[in-house]
């Protein structure tokens, strides 16, 4: 199990590294929602440009992606590219 | 055609993931052979085409795409209707085609997955083979036929490769029994399931279909709960679900998160062996793009430059165009004048009807120029990028980067921007930008401020003049580089408008719509180049449902406005002296002067001319418009208009571009030739003076007084007819006029107000 303070905000890792979605935080119905784009626990995702929003590719697609106070992807850091 | 008449029309609804090739499938399929309609009381596009094979008819039906099926909107709800065949305007289907992107299967087969679990027989289309090779992905299609319970047929729908495969397949699923599938859910959310449909179809006569079961269980937002369908209509079932959630959630399979789980687990299962990625991630021609234009200064750049170039094109091609339109108006005009006497008739077809609705139809060629450019930048992959760029903005006045497309469509024409806001999913951003979309200046503000800022502003130019090379005989000889006057006023006439609505964002979501912002999640496609067939048809289906809105309510209330301005009509309220001059003056031209003598002919027609037109000018004033005008004269004053401005104000509510023609007809001139290039127009502004004075009306205050307020005003019934049908409800309309009214009013007074101090 990873802890927490493992674990950065999407927008906020490196571009250009690999990471892993470890948590999704928020209300349930966003959640879902993110989830069925494919942002779900577990899912590689690579950051290719930062800020907010940034863009990150998931799945081979180039996703835009600005989260809110509600609602955070937390990530887990893998090997950089 | 006795196979086609031993049965009726097959039918088959069509779904898939947004940026997946549906619509262009859709298109192959159907081809011109489609109709697009609503669906009452939502704002969901009903699209059905028509195809046949092997003799037998089919009727497609083209869903939103989406990338769940789980309904959370009135949008979406459609879809799942749609597919169960809970609707009565569309026939149950008897199969469900969903294409899929062969280069994003996981997310892709996670609709799918629940697109099973309908009790339809089921195609899969599987498109973008070619893009999933270019990413590195390679798809072993075989295996991947095994492993799905449902036929898939490889297609590339960009070159119609693989169609009539599909056709044969499609014409063969409709006769099969649906798929058998095991549900992905574990044991404990199935029993749960069998519970509440055991439950609910006890005493019902018509259960509801499983799916929709399913869905009642997992809907922790609420919607479906909302919705009130009348399948759940029980006093013990609110009950009956907390207690279900309750259990899953102690069994470790919590609602929503229990559907995510078990989808993406059953995709798993059917893509295991089936895709095989490259070690290192190829870099696609999209990324390379990519590197600029979402770069965060040169992406900026290039937007900058391609809105200029957008905007540019829009005045350039649309002049002559126009041109043309208003030579047939002309033309049209002077056939009625042939055939008909001067008359009501007369005067209600020309000034009415085709000055109205002829009027409105000059724009149309800067609205088709504007969505050939937004249809050719939607279909090459950029507006997204756009609208990615623009999000920062965007969510600074508390919107995301999808206003952006709807809000840029306002500047042809604000009707298809509201539209165009059905692809925002949050329902405060939709009516936040449905509500300030009415303030971008569409194309129809562009006649009056093009007529008052050449007759009112002075043309200098700030710049240079640039030569054009001979041989490109499409261009002028020369272009202006640089910025004039003229064009700074019309800039500042559009920022105006920008600014406004950025404030009126702000102040909405900070009171009225003030909600939690929502994650903001937006596919960026990979480039293509556009099709050609695909922008010019979107670019026609948008102009078309601008020109049915021209036809019918403009023209209605082009109609009214006529009507007031030409009624009572009554002589005996005249000088009885004009009338004497126009006796004496076509006695002369009749009798006494000598059919050679051009030049006295002439000048007696030029001055009965002059008194035909003052004639009209005097109904005017006494026609019930006129009068109104003069009603509100002491409101306007301030703004430093006369009665005459307040009257044309007064006819242009139902579209804005009737304050030309009003302003020709009441400046007593005739309606006929006042359009914005006509000089006469302008020169009669400018030596237009207050009643009984020789003081000038306009001054270069008044005139920007005037088209500041026309900027803000929401003088267009059009407009506010779209908006009732996308917002359901007659408030918004009703709010937005009285807003934007008052913005206008309070703008032009402010004008006026600081300009006539600056003056003196």
């Amino acid at each position: 199990m990873t802890a927490v303070h493992d674990l950065v905000p999407l927008n906020m890792a490196p571009v250009g590294q690999t990471a892993y979605v470890a948590h999704l935080m928020g209300q349930a119905d966003d959640v879902h929602r993110l989830k069925e784009l494919g942002l779900r626990e577990g899912a590689m995702v690579e950051v290719v440009q930062s800020g907010t929003p940034c863009i990150i590719r998931l799945a081979g697609h180039k996703l835009c992606f600005r989260d809110c106070e509600e609602c955070r992807v937390l990530v887990r850091l893998g090997a950089s590219r | 055609m006795s196979v086609t008449s031993e049965r009726r029309t097959v039918i088959v609804a069509l779904i898939g993931n947004p940026n997946v090739g549906k619509s262009t499938l859709f298109n192959a399929l159907s081809g011109v052979r489609q109709r697009v309609g609503n669906y009452p009381g939502v704002t969901v596009e009903k699209k059905i085409g028509r195809t046949s094979i092997h003799g037998r008819s089919f009727e497609l039906i083209d869903l939103p795409g989406t990338y769940s099926l789980s309904p959370r909107s009135p949008d979406e709800m459609i879809a799942v209707d749609v597919l169960l065949g809970r609707r009565d305007d569309v026939g149950a289907p008897d199969a469900v085609l969903c294409i899929v992107d062969a280069s994003n299967l996981q997310r892709n087969l996670y609709l799918v997955s629940q697109v099973l679990e309908l009790g339809r027989p089921v195609v899969l289309a599987l498109n973008m083979l070619d893009v999933a090779l270019e990413k590195g992905h390679a798809i072993d299609v075989e295996r991947l036929r095994r492993q799905l319970p449902v036929p898939v047929v490889e297609i590339q729908a960009n070159r119609r490769r693989g169609l009539d495969q599909l056709r044969r397949v499609l014409n063969e699923a409709v006769d099969s029994p649906p798929p058998t599938v095991e549900s992905p859910f574990p044991e404990a959310f199935q029993k749960e399931l069998s519970d509440l449909r055991a439950f609910l179809t006890d005493d019902a006569d018509s259960p509801p279909p499983r799916y929709l079961i399913e869905r009642l269980l997992l809907d922790a937002g609420g919607y479906l709960d909302r919705a009130k369908l009348h399948e759940f209509q029980h006093d013990d079932l609110p009950a009956k679900l907390a207690d279900a959630r309750r259990r899953l959630a102690e069994a470790g399979s919590p609602v929503p998160a229990v559907e995510a789980m078990a989808r993406y687990q059953w995709v798993g299962h059917v893509l295991q062996g089936v895709v095989s990625h490259d070690a290192e991630r190829k870099i696609t021609c999209t990324d390379r793009i990519d590197r600029v234009l979402t770069h965060k200064v040169w992406g900026t750049v290039v937007f900058l430059i391609l809105m200029a170039l957008m905007f540019q094109s829009v005045f350039y091609v649309a002049e002559p165009a126009s041109f043309a339109i208003e030579w047939l108006n002309g033309r049209l005009a002077g056939l009625v004048d042939a055939v008909l006497a001067e008359g009501a008739l007369h005067s209600l077809l020309i000034n009415g009807v085709i000055g109205g609705v002829g009027g409105v139809l000059e724009f149309l060629p800067q609205i088709f120029t504007l969505f050939f450019f937004i249809a050719v930048l939607e279909d090459c992959g950029y507006m997204a990028r756009a609208a990615y760029l623009m999000d920062k903005l965007m969510s600074r006045v508390g919107l995301s980067g999808k206003s952006f497309i709807p809000l840029l469509s306002s500047f042809a024409c604000a009707i298809p921007g509201i539209m165009a806001t059905r692809v925002i999913e949050n329902p405060r951003d939709r009516l936040t930008t449905i509500l300030v979309a009415p303030l971008m200046s569409c194309s129809a503000r562009m006649p009056v401020y093009a007529l008052l800022i050449a007759a009112f502003i002075p043309n200098m130019l700030l710049g240079v003049r640039v030569a054009i090379p001979s041989q490109w005989p499409l261009l002028p000889d020369t272009l202006p580089l640089g910025i004039g006057l003229q064009g700074l006023t019309l800039f500042a006439m559009y920022a105006i408008g920008v600014l406004a609505a950025v404030l009126v964002a702000l102040t909405l979501k900070s009171t009225l719509l003030r909600g939690p912002t929502p994650p903001f999640v937006m596919e960026l496609p990979t480039y293509k180049w556009p099709s050609p067939g695909g922008v010019l048809f979107r670019m026609f289906e948008r102009g078309w449902a601008f020109v049915r809105r021209a036809g019918t309510l403009i023209l209605a209330v082009a109609i009214v406005i006529w009507a007031a301005t030409y009624y009572p009509r009554d002589p005996s309220k005249l000088d009885p002296a004009l009338f004497e001059r126009q006796a004496a003056l076509e006695t002369a031209l009749s009798q006494s002067v000598a059919p050679e003598d051009d030049a006295n002919r002439a000048a007696l027609q030029a001055e009965l001319d002059d008194v035909n037109t003052e004639i009209e000018g005097e109904f005017v004033r006494t026609s019930y418009l006129g009068r109104a005008g003069h009603f509100i004269e002491p409101a306007v004053r301030p703004l430093g208009w006369d009665w005459r401005i307040g009257c044309a104000v007064i006819a242009s509510f139902p579209a804005r571009e009737v304050v030309i023609a009003t302003l020709g007809v009441i400046y007593k001139l005739g309606a006929d030739e006042a359009s914005e290039e006509s000089e006469t127009l302008r020169e009669t502004l400018q030596d237009a003076t207050w009643e009984g004075t020789d003081r000038p009306v306009f001054n270069i205050p008044v005139a920007l007084s005037l088209m500041v307020f026309f900027s803000l005003c929401a003088q267009c019934a059009a407009t506010l007819a779209v908006m009732k049908r996308e917002t359901n409800s007659w408030r918004w309309p009703a709010f937005t006029f009285f807003y934007m009214t008052t913005l206008a009013y309070l703008g032009a007074l402010t004008t006026y107000q600081i300009g006539i101090r600056l003056m003196s």
